[in-house]
């Protein structure tokens, strides 16, 4: 096995739609749930994995390419990964948190998660990792 | 989600069940907006019974915020922890009109003390 470090990996695409959210939040609940983390641990990364795949769909725009949530557990951190193939687009940062309704994702991303990072995909698409350290960092 | 609304000392409350998303805030959004426009001081958001809150929910919560600043202020009933803190996180905790309490009966005590002001 090459694989002998990573516990589990899993993925679940979904259509570019934010009614969509619903269900990879079980998704996130569920693989959580596989690492061990806490009920607050598991809300933060369901807020941030949202927040990515709200932008994300923002990003696919028509005809709607399908947004990809890959989740692994290696190195003693349960990491998801969120691709969408549209344009590749900076999150906004410009409207700070009190201001209005755009602007508010990335800084909750950076909030709750131990690391954030934003990747511009070859071919375009944009690819946003989250990163949550394990309680028992033993476990992959 | 699921809305449901009713009065508290003379007060629209709406009621929320299940989780606010950027996916069906807009619905919170326009219910609240019906109250705003009938020149309501104050609006009660009870959200005992809301799990799960991201920025879709806080969004339309600031936007309230912004309308009723001038006027009065938005109050929530019973927020989880984690919803808690992302009110925290966002800045929405040091508000001075936009005011947490613990049950029904606080919020009801402090919209008689707004009445008498």
């Amino acid at each position: 096995m090459t694989h002998s470090h990573i516990a589990f990996s899993r993925s679940i695409t979904v259509q570019p739609d934010t009614s969509q959210l619903y269900e990879v939040r079980r998704f996130v609940e569920s693989v959580a749930a596989d690492a061990t983390l806490d009920s607050e641990r598991t809300f933060d990364l369901m807020v941030a994995v949202s927040e990515a795949c709200a932008n994300a769909v923002e990003h696919s725009g028509s005809p709607g390419l399908p947004v990809k949530v890959k989740a692994a557990c290696r190195g003693g951190r349960l990491v998801i990964q969120i691709c969408d193939y549209g344009g590749f687009r900076l999150p906004s940062t410009a409207n700070g948190f009190q201001r209005d309704h755009r602007g508010l994702g990335l800084p909750l991303m950076v909030a709750l998660m131990d690391e954030v990072r934003i990747a511009k995909l070859s071919g375009g698409g944009t690819k946003v990792t989250l990163s949550v350290k394990l309680p028992a960092p033993a476990l992959c | 989600m699921e809305l449901s609304t009713s009065e508290l000392a003379g007060t629209p409350v709406i009621r929320i069940r299940g989780e606010i998303d950027h996916g069906n805030a807009s619905t919170l959004s326009t219910a609240i907006d019906d109250l705003l426009n009938t020149e309501q001081h104050v609006i009660i958001l009870d959200v005992t019974q809301v799990d799960y809150m991201d920025s879709g929910g806080i969004s339309v919560l600031l936007s309230a915020l912004r309308r009723l600043r001038e006027r009065g202020w938005l109050g929530i009933i019973n927020p989880n922890a984690n919803v808690q803190r992302l009110f925290q996180i966002v800045g929405l905790a040091l508000d001075s009109s936009f005011r947490v309490f613990d049950d029904n009966a606080a919020a009801e005590q402090a919209l008689r003390e707004t009445a008498r002001t």
